[in-house]
């Protein structure tokens, strides 16, 4: 458990690096991937709705401190995401290997689009125009495609805590 | 009844979470983004930005290898036409050295080499915006160096954005393309002003509140207004009119402008150690 305490602060801190160092090199039509949206995703995958919520928020807290946005826009809006991607992906147990990309896709799209719905309900009207689409697109597709890699670093951060999660 | 007590437990700790999220961005949104919020953003840029320039030192050689894997038949024929470009360029410099010379005694006749007495601080961007949704950049220098929320950020073409946050080692520079970003501005060819605000990357940007009966020319520089209370002092080169028209029955010239500066490509930039002389709203 101990261990499994060290390592998901480990995966948080290299999301955000990779975030922050890595991908804006990687803007196609002036957007890019967003690994700490990708993260709530996955961590709903791999672990359900309560790891989803807390890997959403503590990704989107971090993530927060490098925006000029709100403090706490993200986290609220990833913590949702990652909350709504472990009820729906609940259900299925052993899921063929497209299904996460699939869900991520979906997912992605649907993060990005409920961000920029909260951000204009708290007073950042910039953000709903027709680029929108052209982010929630590229956000969606590059995030479908790096999902593989981080479904193993989520599943591997809290592969000793999945045993004791029984009751939870 | 097992699994519904397990939903409820899921879903308190959403609400709870939520809950959470919703107090920070009201504390951040009610306080102007000021106080406790700021310093603790503060503090984790400044200790961020050892790991960035880390990552980057390894990082750079890597993309740059691959970029020019990828682009190698790119490359050789930008070559080609840089070469061409030059020949071109060599033979106009020569005929353009008695007119550089003019323009130069007219600019400082008018004094329009903009914020020509502003001290300035010279800084690298260092990293772009990690969101979809601003156009920023990260630049190396901070408070030590003087720098203030609000000042004005130029390079040697013209205006590039303005500061919106600070730290000791990092400032965050609002670039004016974003859709948040507005500048006041003054068409060079009639006088008259207008206010210019940002539409996205690579997008011209809209002009407001020009009259109808202006006259403005394609090509025409505009420069920031300075008027009274503005956020940029007078005189800085903000675009060119990319286009300009006059709906029937509008009460306003419907006026676009192209950045002089090339947005996409910073690399160094000036902070112009300058403040508004009142305070603005």
């Amino acid at each position: 458990m101990n261990q499994a305490r060290a390592k998901v602060p480990l995966v948080l801190l290299l999301f955000l690096v990779v975030e922050l160092t890595v991908l804006d090199r990687l803007h196609v039509f002036g957007a890019g991937p967003d690994v700490m949206l990708l993260l709530a995703v996955v961590a709903g995958i791999v672990g359900g709705p309560r790891v989803g919520a807390l890997f959403g928020f503590a990704a989107g807290i971090l993530l927060d401190l490098f925006l000029e946005t709100p403090m706490g826009l993200s986290a609220l809006v990833f913590c949702l995401v990652g909350y709504a991607v472990g009820n729906i992906q609940g259900g299925v147990l052993r899921a063929a290997w497209w299904i996460p990309v699939v869900t991520t896709l979906v997912a992605s799209v649907a993060g990005v689009a409920l961000y920029a719905l909260v951000a204009t309900v708290v007073g950042q009207p910039h953000l709903v125009t027709p680029h929108l689409f052209v982010v929630a697109a590229v956000v969606g597709i590059f995030n479908a495609l790096l999902a593989p890699f981080a479904l193993r670093l989520v599943r591997w951060s809290i592969s000793d805590a999945t045993g004791e999660r029984a009751y939870a | 009844m097992a699994v519904y007590r397990r939903s409820t437990r899921h879903r308190f700790l959403l609400v709870l979470l939520v809950l959470t999220s919703i107090t920070v961005i009201t504390v951040d949104v009610r306080g102007g983004g000021g106080g406790a919020m700021e310093s603790i953003r503060r503090g984790a840029r400044d200790a961020f930005a050892p790991v960035q320039s880390t990552a980057d030192d390894v990082i750079n050689p890597v993309s740059d290898f691959f970029g020019g894997l990828f682009r190698y038949g790119h490359l050789k024929s930008e070559n080609a036409r840089l070469r061409r470009q030059l020949n071109d360029a060599r033979g106009k410099v020569n005929a353009s050295v008695n007119t550089d010379r003019e323009r130069q005694e007219l600019l400082a006749l008018q004094k329009l080499t903009f914020a020509g007495d502003t001290p300035a601080v010279a800084a690298r961007v260092v990293a772009t915006s990690p969101s979809n949704f601003q156009l920023t950049v990260e630049i190396d220098r901070g408070l030590p160096a003087g720098i203030q929320k609000g000042m004005p950020v130029v390079t040697g073409a013209g205006l590039v954005g303005k500061v919106v946050a600070v730290s000791q080692e990092r400032a965050t520079v609002l670039l004016l393309t974003d859709p948040a970003f507005n500048v006041g501005i003054r068409l060079s060819g009639s006088g008259d002003v207008g206010v210019a605000r940002g539409n996205g990357t690579r997008q011209p940007l809209p002009v407001d509140l020009v009259d109808v009966g202006t006259k403005v020319s394609g090509g025409e520089v505009v420069v920031t207004s300075g008027l009274q209370g503005s956020v940029f002092p007078p005189d800085i080169p903000v675009g060119k009119v990319r286009s300009s028209k006059v709906q029937p029955g509008s009460l306003q010239h419907e006026v676009s402008i192209d950045p002089l500066v090339d947005l996409t490509r910073l690399d160094f930039v000036k902070v112009l150690i300058w403040q508004p002389k009142s305070e603005t709203p």
